[in-house]
Parts: structure tokens; C-alpha cells; sequence
């Protein structure tokens, strides 16, 4: 599953420099907790996060998410760690307090490492995607890669580069993940609710209407229309090469 | 070690069961080689993998009246992955540090084993093995452990794999005759990956096959962890196991060449270990595509000719069928998007495509790093000739540049995009017949087939699913309300089948109700 939590370093952090940027600020953890942090780490989240923290099987990078960039106090990476992204395919891990924090410890102590590394740092930087050609992305953008059929570099993806940036902005433009889908759905007596798809298998079908309210039917009781822009880009992944992609991020990163 | 015992009817049920010398509950190596309706002794059910029952009282026509017989809550967090064995009316099955003994006709607990947490990772186990009167699990920290199947007390153990070095163990062992056959898992360390024969009463080590050179050797890979339980073929007397991703994992560039024998199926004598032949799927592996899946074992025609035949849906997106005496190949198809070859070779094996390995500024690869399957058991069923393999199309991007060094990992990958469906593909021509949408995401649960014609598996939003294994039309479902990571098994006793399922950390047992047994028209289609 690609990552959820955003890449590069904080911009707001105390004023102390690793040798990859600002260290973020956040409590103070003790050897010990660490230490402890880092054998929790190693039974419950190194398959997926890797044994550092820096991406392993299907896990994101902790060393570059930006969720971890900016928690201060533990909070938002506990709450991850205790009820879980099950629809990023991360479970929850029933662990006793004192662990969760440990966990915390260990995630921070690695990303600061990674932040005070000298030179080359591994994982995906944004200078690493910056191989492509502005003017073939445009080309492309405009043809064969009929993007414009849906999108406007001065509409929908104005200051989208702005937005986001490297990997996170490559991940949202071949597979986007905050376009939500929207479902019709027309009853036997003829009347219609449209609202946001909630869910669908091949038995049911749900939205959340416009008023915020979810409503489910059996998919054989009524007829219903999906309308889901982001399925176009599934369809492109067989018909890229890696230059149109790369030349279509050095586009895109124009776009600020 | 350190035990932790809960269980209490276990030891009384011991105590019974030493009086009764007449009721033995020994495994025998003949229960294994002919497993009888009211048992699933081995993970597949049997030693050929097909996953594909004898059964039939459960129909096409009655399955809509499938009811629950029982379900049992773990109540741990973990998921179960593991598959249930079932002998003598008990069923067995692990999570990572706990092992459970459950009645298979009532679902109660009869004792649970649980292990302070081991110092390794607890990704999953895949269950235990059984044989005479004993268990056989592996430990998260990579040890076998021989329990009494009476009540759970370890008998002994042995360290299968230095945990501090990086492996770990999720797999069922595998037992042939008095050899219990081990693997380890583990691709985060540039470390060798074997199969190892145990002997089942001492805990001796009797042979070890190596997948790779010694750590150290220039310029040759390491890896080739065996992590799924193998097949075996008594009459050729060969067990089968598929062998696991090279490491470093995605910089090929300090392992040249095809990197034998990682991403490979090997065909070893049991007996010796001695390797007999070996096929590669994915020869120079750069994308963590193991070769693991079940190799599923199958006599029959093709194209005409009797076979004996190897077929495996495996990670790297291809299905290959293959003449299991000697690893030559019949068929190479893939069942789903695949983009990093660049052909086929005369001996079947998928050519890699160098343009295709990770890189600095990332390749858009088709399937992504869970693969087009992953641990998940497909089914064969002799009777449509369909190869029914849970299948995940899927892109992602890869990546790998100099400072992701030549140790480990090496690099990193990002899934894009992926949907579950099952496809149905027919061995001869490896065409797909059917396919059956499974939502969003992969799938996680196996496959199973019965003869009455139906199909068992679930979907990727966690609802069970029997199907019509011509057609792939659903017959029936129920919405388990967890993710589903185990296959489904039948088993029959007092007369009645058993359809298992797992989620979460629950086990559900569904057969059909009392009164629709005796209800005519559910009767006769019984019949």
C-alpha cells in the first residue's frame, strides 16, 4: 500500500539541523524506552515498516512520514499504532500503554538518525524523481496521456505541486487517493439518491448522502451508477512507459 | 522457555486417554498418505495440494441453507493464517506464541498453549503439523517444538534458524514417514535459505538442503528462504517445496546471473535431501516475487498424453504447469498484468527484462510486491480441469539507488493500485475460463473445491463466499466481519459435513441445518 503519511521534513521544528535538514521536535525519550521500542519494533512492525523504520514489505518509510515529523507528544502516532489503517492494510496492536510509547521512542530515535545521516540517505528523495523533460510531460499531458481530458493545469491542478511533493506527488498523480468516488442509486418507485460511495461488493451497495446520512441497499433491489474519475487512471498503468511517467512529474512539479 | 499454561481440561483429558489403551489417537503414516473424509491431517488436507474434497453432502442446490455450527473466538488480536488439522475429531491450529486443541464438533476448547513472546517477528503462523501423537510447530524465533497433541506440553525443541542473525519461522511443517521438513523466513539479512528434515522422535537433524551458497561467497546471492509447506509424491517419492526471493532483494546488481535456486521450485528426495530437479519462475528476481506458492500436484492429460504434473500460480504474475518427474515445463501463462519480461525461454521460464529492475528514479511494475498471489492455497478441481487461484492484478513503483547499499532490503517499493479476483484457469491452455471479482485490494483467503461441484473462499471485504466452480456464480455468503487470511477445509463426522473458515481471530464451522437434511427436495439434490 503506498504511504498514507506524506514524505520530506517539517518545516516548523525547533532549530536544530541533521545533516539532512531540521530534526523534529518531540518529547525526550530515555535509552531504555528506546531500547525497548526497538525490540517491540522488531516482533510487531519490521516486516511491514522495516527493521529501522525506513520501509520494508508494503510498509511506508516512519523515517519520512511526515505524521511522525509532527507529533510531539506521542498522540498521533500512538493512535495509528492502537486502532490501526485497515483500509491501508495496517492492523491495530492491542499493547499495553507503557509498549505504545516505547514504540514511539524507538519510530522517533530512527527517524532522527535518519535525519543527522551524512550523505546519500536511502529511500526515495525528490531530487531522485527530477530525470523526466518538462515539455514531453506537457505533450504527453495534452496527448497521449489525455489528462487533460479530466484535468487543467490552472483548474483542479493549480499549485498542485505546491500541495505535495516527490514521491507523494508522483503516488497521487498515477493513483489518487483523495478523489472519492459518488454513486446514484434509484429506488423501485423512481426517486434517486446520489452521495459519496461508502462501500460496494457484489451483494450491496452504500453511500453517505448529501445531509451525512449512510444509506444501504441490496444491489438487486435497485439500479445505481458509480461515477469514480479515478478509475481512468487504472486504466493508464498498462500504457505508460517509465519516461512518460518521469516526464510527467517534471511537469507536473511546474505546477506550483 | 517459558510456558504459560491455561489449559486444564487438557490434562484431563490426558489422564482419561492414558487409561484407554484401545483408543489410540496416533497419526499414522498412513492416515497422512490416505486422509479420510473426517479428517484434514496435513495443511493442504493431503500431501498434492489440490485442496479439493471428496464431499458432497453440501450441494450447489442446498448450499443456500449453510447455517453456523459453531465459531470460536481466540480472542487475541492476532489474525489467524493458520490452517486447522484436524484427526480424531480435534482440531489444532497456532497463532504466533499460542497453539489451540478444539472440539471439531462442538467448537469448545479442549487446551491452549501459550508461549511468552518470542524475540522475532510475528508476522503469522501457518498452523502445526501432526503426526502420531504429537504436534509439530515452529516458534516465531525460528524453533520447532514437539508438543503432546493431548495437551500441549512440549516435549522438546530445536533451533531451526539463529533468530539474531535475522530469520524467523511462520510455516507448518511438512511430515514425510519420520521426517519433519522446516524452512525459515526472512529477507531483511543477506542469509541462506534451506529446507531442513527433522527427525519426528528425537528432534536430530537428519539432512538440509541449501537454496544458496554459504553467506560470504562473491558474487553469489544469498536467500531462497522456503516459507510455505511443500507437496509430496509418494509413488516418485519426491516432496516438492517452492524456494523464496534473492537477497540483497531488489539490487540485483551484486548477484549476477539466474541466482539458483531462489524464486525456484525444487523437486528433493526425502529420504537424502539430494535435489532431483529444479524449475525457476523468476530467474534474477529483483521485485521479492518468491516462488513459495503451492506447488500443486496432479496426475492427469495434456493435451492428450497422461502426466504427471506440478502446476503453481506463482508470485511473479505466471502460472506454470510442469512434468513433475523431471521439472520440465508444458505450459508458461500469466494470469494477470505482468511488465517486467521480456519473453519466455525455450525451457518456460519468464525472461527478466534489465530495463524493469528498481531504479533511482523508480519503474512502474506490474504485479506489485505482495504479487499476483502471495501465501494464499489455490485449489484444483479434477472435474472442470480449473486451476483456482485467488489472483491480485496490481501495479506499484520500485525503486533503488546506491545508498540503499547491497545488504537487506536495498531499495523501496510502493503498491499503487490492486484488486482481488479469483480466476479460474484452465491447465491445458491456461486460459481463464471464469474470473469472479473479489473488491478492492487483494483478497486473503485460499480456495476450496468439493466434488459436489461447489467452491469456497472469500472476498477482499471480508465476507465467505461458496461458488459454483463451473460458472463462478455465487451460491452463498455471509459477512465474517474481519479480514479473512486462511483458506477454507471440509471435514465430515456423524454424518455430517463441516465447511471451516477463518477471520480475524475466529474460526466459524457452517453445515447444513438439521431440519433441511431431512427436507425432500434438500434430500435428494443431498444425494
Amino acid at each position: 500500500m503506498p504511504t498514507a503519511y506524506g514524505q520530506g521534513a517539517s518545516a516548523a521544528a525547533k532549530p536544530v539541523f541533521g545533516a539532512q535538514g531540521p530534526l523534529p521536535a518531540h518529547k525526550v525519550y530515555t535509552a531504555a524506552e528506546i531500547e525497548d521500542g526497538g525490540s517491540l519494533f522488531q516482533q510487531h512492525c519490521a516486516f511491514c515498516h522495516g527493521r529501522d523504520a525506513g520501509g520494508g514489505e508494503s510498509g511506508p518509510d516512519l523515517t519520512r512520514s511526515k505524521l511522525v515529523t509532527g507529533d510531539k507528544n506521542g498522540n498521533d502516532i500512538g493512535a495509528v499504532i492502537r486502532t490501526g489503517r485497515m483500509e491501508k492494510g495496517m492492523p491495530k496492536f492491542a499493547l499495553a500503554d507503557a509498549e505504545v510509547v516505547h514504540l514511539i521512542a524507538f519510530i522517533h530515535s530512527q527517524q532522527d538518525k535518519a535525519m543527522s545521516q551524512t550523505g546519500d540517505r536511502k529511500g526515495v528523495d525528490v531530487s531522485d524523481l527530477q530525470t523526466g523533460n518538462v515539455e514531453a510531460g506537457k505533450k504527453y499531458f495534452n496527448g497521449a496521456g489525455t489528462c487533460s481530458k479530466c484535468h487543467s493545469p490552472t483548474g483542479d491542478l493549480a499549485g498542485v505541486a505546491s500541495r505535495y511533493e516527490g514521491l507523494k506527488l508522483e503516488q497521487q498523480m498515477l493513483a489518487p487517493r483523495d478523489t472519492k468516488a459518488r454513486v446514484s442509486v434509484t429506488v423501485h418507485n423512481g426517486s434517486a439518491v446520489t452521495g459519496k460511495l461508502a462501500f460496494q461488493d457484489e451483494f450491496t451497495i452504500a453511500l453517505i448522502d448529501d445531509d451525512g446520512r449512510y444509506r444501504s441497499w441490496s444491489k438487486d433491489k435497485v439500479t445505481y451508477k458509480v461515477d469514480a474519475p479515478a478509475e481512468a487512471h487504472v486504466e493508464l498503468f498498462d500504457k505508460y512507459t517509465d519516461d512518460d511517467i518521469h516526464n510527467l512529474m517534471a511537469y507536473i512539479q511546474t505546477l506550483r | 522457555m517459558y510456558l504459560f499454561r491455561r489449559a486444564i481440561l487438557g490434562a484431563a483429558i490426558a489422564a482419561t486417554l492414558s487409561c484407554s489403551a484401545l483408543w489410540s489417537q496416533e497419526v499414522s503414516s498412513d492416515m497422512l498418505l490416505h486422509p479420510r473424509t473426517d479428517s484434514w491431517p496435513l495443511y493442504h488436507g493431503d500431501y498434492s495440494g489440490k485442496r479439493h474434497s471428496s464431499l458432497t453432502q453440501i450441494t450447489p442446490q442446498n448450499v443456500r441453507n449453510l447455517t453456523l455450527a459453531w465459531a470460536f473466538q481466540t480472542n487475541q488480536p492476532a489474525l489467524i493464517k493458520s490452517a486447522p488439522v484436524l484427526a480424531n475429531g480435534i482440531l489444532y491450529f497456532s497463532v504466533p506464541d499460542h497453539i489451540w486443541a478444539v472440539d471439531a464438533r462442538t467448537g469448545r476448547q479442549v487446551w491452549q498453549h501459550t508461549e511468552a513472546p518470542k524475540k522475532a517477528l510475528h508476522i503469522g503462523s501457518r498452523g502445526v503439523a501432526l503426526y502420531k501423537e504429537n504436534l509439530y510447530y515452529l516458534t516465531p524465533d525460528a524453533h520447532l517444538e514437539c508438543l503432546d497433541a493431548r495437551n500441549g506440553n512440549v516435549k522438546w525443541e530445536v533451533q531451526v534458524a539463529d533468530a539474531s542473525k535475522g530469520q524467523w519461522a511462520s510455516m507448518s511443517p511438512l511430515i514425510v514417514g519420520n521426517h519433519v521438513m522446516v524452512g525459515a523466513s526472512g529477507d531483511f539479512d543477506n542469509l541462506q535459505g534451506f529446507v531442513r528434515s527433522i527427525d519426528a522422535d528425537t528432534g536430530v537433524t537428519q539432512w538440509q538442503w541449501d537454496a544458496t551458497s554459504p553467506v560470504g561467497t562473491p558474487h553469489k546471492t544469498t536467500g531462497g528462504n522456503a516459507w510455505i509447506t511443500g507437496t509430496y509424491d509418494p509413488q516418485l517419492n519426491l516432496v516438492y517445496w517452492g524456494t523464496g526471493n534473492p537477497t540483497p532483494v531488489l539490487n540485483g546488481k551484486v548477484r549476477p546471473g539466474d541466482n539458483l535456486y531462489t524464486c525456484s521450485i525444487v523437486a528433493l528426495n526425502p529420504e537424502t535431501g539430494k535435489l532431483v530437479w529444479a524449475f525457476q519462475p523468476s530467474p534474477h528476481d529483483t521485485h521479492d516475487w518468491d516462488a513459495v506458492e503451492i506447488p500443486v500436484l496432479v496426475d492427469g492429460n495434456f493435451h492428450g498424453k497422461p502426466y504427471k504434473m506440478l502446476m503453481q500460480a506463482s508470485r511473479n504474475g505466471y502460472f506454470f504447469v510442469l512434468d513433475r518427474t523431471n521439472g520440465k515445463s508444458l505450459l508458461t501463462t500469466n494470469y494477470g498484468p505482468v511488465n517486467w519480461t521480456s519473453g519466455i525461454d525455450k525451457d518456460g521460464r519468464p525472461i527478466p527484462n534489465p530495463a524493469k529492475e528498481p531504479a533511482p528514479d523508480g519503474r512502474l511494475i506490474a504485479p506489485d510486491e505482495g504479487g499476483m498471489t502471495n501465501y494464499r492455497s489455490p485449489s484444483f478441481d479434477p472435474a472442470t480441469g480449473l486451476f483456482i487461484v485467488s489472483a491480485a492484478p496490481s501495479y506499484s513503483l520500485y525503486f533503488a539507488k546506491p545508498a540503499d547499499g547491497t545488504y537487506g532490503w536495498a531499495g523501496a517499493d510502493y503498491g499503487l493500485w490492486s484488486k482481488g479476483v479469483l480466476e479460474a484457469i484452465d491447465y491445458q491452455t491456461g486460459k481463464i475460463r471464469w474470473s469472479h471479482e473479489l473488491g478492492e485490494g487483494a483478497a486473503g483467503s485460499g480456495v476450496l473445491t468439493t466434488a459436489s461441484g461447489l467452491l469456497f473462499t472469500g472476498n477482499s471485504s471480508g465476507t465467505f463466499l461458496a461458488l459454483d466452480s463451473k460458472s463462478g456464480k455465487t451460491l452463498w455468503h455471509a459477512y465474517s466481519g474481519s479480514s479473512i487470511n486462511g483458506g477454507p477445509e471440509t471435514y465430515e463426522i456423524d454424518g455430517k459435513q463441516y465447511v471451516l473458515m477463518t477471520s480475524g481471530g475466529v474460526v466459524f464451522s457452517w453445515r447444513l441445518p438439521e431440519t433441511a437434511t431431512a427436507h425432500p427436495a434438500t434430500a435428494r439434490a443431498a444425494r
